[in-house]
């Protein structure tokens, strides 16, 4: 059972016990009352998984400071609430009294849109991973059979926005930006699909509550060792976290793509890159170490979920704080004659496994 | 072909330009096709102030060249101005000095550890280079009484001794100093990205060095063993031990070598200092207040010395007033800085910032 006919059926008994009577209804003979409760589900499920996920994003980026600080000699924010908690909070505030600049020349729609069009998998990607499952209730907003490609579907969408607030902004610099985006994107989304194409496989189902069920016994991340690891590296340049932080480029391009951004839509676009941080982390985690699998049936999936995505949230602040930048050509060396080949020959040894031991699985 | 190049300016404001370094490049995609430096945003009319003073009156102008080796820009003047005024220098203030102006290569040595990092990429060097600068600091807060701008170097002498509690500190320093720095050097040279990033980019022939002036760290990382505390030796750097070091290969990675293995040998010879530095007066009893003296000179004069950035001297014209009548800066950064379109044609946007870094140019210096 999935949480979305959970609350269905909760939201069927409040209405019950009101007498509301609007479920059965219908329109010329279509069934627009259990539509419209449908839809009112919908929206308390993605609010509450909006929710828990910027606060995900809030304790990330305090963790973030502090952690950034620890390793250089620093104390990190400790002036705003205790121990500095509510930082982010105040940097928000900020942002928001900040003035609503647009460059002159700019394309105002599309300078305007770029940060919401980066933000979308942010807030849609965390509605497609599996949470665990308490006994037969599975937490899971969206369980249908096709979970993995939209999952990946939506993380694609975000390099569109940096292009596009690139290209609007009317900036040498961020026209660098956006280009360098393009190119970046297209190095690493290639070999990204191929090994997510070789777990489905082995899984043998698009779905992610079945790619995690399958992970039972063996996580993948031992048959597919390549796959993690291209995976892995694909997900850093995802989130463009150094050292591949080429869309941004802090000291050569001045900011990137987002150098004319100020104010809140600067602010979102931060948050665009903590809320992926987190979204990936939980990406590799359910697709490589058995999400919420854990080898103790008494404590609970999520937990055993939390933890596996904390080691690679941690693994990419370390990256992130230590590493310098790659050139882009290098980068390109990178996705093109190395992640490209190593995850093709992952395919095929997965294919290779299904076939012949694919009943482990 | 033409049209389709873009011109970008980097800079004067660009987080990566070390001050206000202006460069116009004209590029094919990633790629540079034409690099031009413009520089003036900092100039303070340094030259002509100094003209327009005392002789003693000049220290607060080479104070504030190359604002983050302070005390090498004093150097460069004092000793000018006492071969012009044929005074002499007690033995204990020429082995103060020594000693001091070492200690300020090391700390602006770390200034472009810490900024080479950040342009390559990587925030956390930084911060370890501070704190290890922080301790140079402190020695130079305890000997002098300023951090940054000394003002400490006088015509005949310095203006105060350096106290037993100051040499402590030097001795702690000079200690531990090198573990800490190799500590902070594994994060470049373990680290593969930063290797292959530098190898191989900026690359400074040694014709090209020689014809453009460059000096200092840069054409030893091109293959000249030129410095000036061994070439020519000053003070009293012929009686104490050290290696010039230097690489053939030009690049930016023979650059971060050489002004590691620079700041090793600085320590060294502080080490020697510490050990040779003789009792005595620590300036000239004829010059009892030097500030206040009007000293009156005539002729010409020039010492080059090595400062953290290359040969630095003041080439002073007296006409037997109270006055210089010329007061030339012979400033490293400007030369080597000259040399950016050599550098940086051919190569990536991404090479840009770390050669310009690798330079290590200072404004105040460059535009005086």
């Amino acid at each position: 059972m999935d949480l979305f006919y959970f609350i269905l059926s909760i939201l069927y008994g409040i209405l019950k016990f009101l007498h509301i009577n609007f479920i059965p209804f219908n329109w010329g003979g279509y069934p627009v009352g259990e539509w419209i409760a449908w839809a009112i589900v919908g929206l308390v499920e993605v609010i509450i998984v909006f929710a828990l996920s910027m606060l995900l994003v809030v304790i990330l980026v305090y963790v973030f400071r502090k952690y950034m600080a620890d390793l250089q000699n620093r104390i990190g924010p400790n002036r705003v609430g205790p121990w500095g908690s509510l930082q982010l909070i105040a940097d928000v505030f900020k942002l928001i009294q900040k003035q609503d600049l647009i460059p002159s020349r700019a394309d105002r729609i599309a300078f305007k849109l770029a940060p919401y069009i980066v933000f979308t998998p942010v807030a849609l990607g965390f509605v497609l991973i599996p949470f665990g499952n308490i006994s037969i209730l599975n937490l899971m907003v969206l369980n249908f059979p096709y979970t993995v490609l939209f999952l990946i579907a939506f993380m694609i969408i975000s390099p569109l926005g940096e292009i596009i607030g690139g290209l609007s902004s009317h900036n040498k610099f961020s026209l660098y930006g956006a280009l360098r985006s393009a190119a970046q994107d297209i190095g690493y989304e290639v070999p990204m699909m191929i090994s997510v194409i070789s777990v489905i496989i082995l899984a043998g189902s698009y779905s992610a509550n079945s790619i995690v069920y399958a992970q039972r016994n063996i996580p993948f991340i031992i048959p597919e060792v390549l796959g993690f690891f291209v995976f892995f590296f694909a997900m850093i340049a995802k989130q463009s976290i150094p050292p591949f932080d080429l869309p941004e480029s802090g000291s050569e391009l001045v900011s990137g793509y987002s150098t004319e951004y100020s104010g809140m839509r600067y602010g979102i676009f931060y948050m665009a890159n903590f809320g992926f941080m987190a979204l990936t982390s939980f990406v590799v985690a359910t697709l490589y170490l058995g999400g919420w699998e854990g080898p103790f049936p008494f404590i609970p999936g999520l937990f055993w979920l939390l933890i596996k995505a904390a080691i690679f949230m941690v693994i990419f602040l370390l990256s992130w704080i230590a590493l310098g930048r790659v050139r882009i050509d290098q980068f390109l060396n990178l996705g093109w004659k190395y992640l490209l080949p190593l995850s093709i020959i992952n395919l095929l040894i997965s294919a290779g496994l299904a076939l012949t031991v694919g009943g482990w699985f | 072909m033409e049209d389709k190049l873009i011109e970008v300016n980097f800079g004067p404001q660009h987080p990566s330009t070390h001050g206000v370094l202006r460069i116009k490049v004209r590029l094919d995609g990633e790629y540079i096709v034409d690099a031009y430096p413009v520089i003036g945003y900092l100039h303070r009319n340094a030259e002509k102030l100094a003209e327009m003073g005392y002789y003693p009156k000049a220290m607060i102008y080479v104070d504030r060249l190359d604002y983050v080796a302070s005390l090498n820009g004093e150097l460069g003047y004092v000793l000018s101005a006492e071969k012009l005024m044929d005074i002499q220098v007690p033995e204990r203030a020429q082995w103060i000095r020594m000693m001091l102006v070492e200690l300020n290569r090391v700390a602006s040595h770390l200034i472009w550890f810490g900024t080479h990092g950040l342009d390559m990429g990587m925030l956390t060097p930084f911060f370890y280079c501070f704190r290890e600068r922080e301790r140079i600091l402190r020695i130079f807060d305890e000997v002098t009484g300023s951090r940054l701008l000394y003002n400490y170097f006088a015509i005949g002498g310095v203006y105060s001794d350096v106290t037993p509690k100051a040499i402590e500190m030097i001795r702690e320093f000079t200690g531990n100093f090198v573990t800490k720095l190799e500590e902070i050097e594994g994060i470049f040279k373990k680290n593969y990205i930063y290797v292959k990033r530098t190898t191989g980019v900026g690359k400074l022939s040694l014709e090209d060095a020689l014809s453009y002036g460059v000096t200092g760290p840069m054409l030893r990382a091109s293959g000249k063993s030129w410095d000036l505390r061994k070439n020519q030796p000053y003070l009293f750097y012929k009686d104490i031990n050290f290696d010039v070091p230097t690489r053939p290969e030009g690049d930016v990675y023979a650059r971060f070598l050489v002004r590691l293995e620079e700041m090793k040998q600085s320590i060294k010879i502080v080490e020697q200092i510490l050990t040779k530095l003789p009792e005595g007066d620590f300036y000239n009893k004829k010059y009892a207040k030097p500030m206040l003296i009007r000293l009156k000179a005539n002729g010409e004069s020039y010492v080059p010395t090595e400062s953290p950035k290359g040969e630095f001297g003041i080439y002073l014209v007296g006409d037997g007033s109270t006055m210089p009548y010329r007061f030339r800066i012979r400033s490293p950064s400007f030369a080597n800085l000259s040399a950016t379109p050599v550098m940086l044609k051919g190569y990536k946007i991404a090479d840009l910032t770390a050669t310009v870094s690798s330079m290590d140019p200072v404004f105040g210096e460059v535009d005086r």
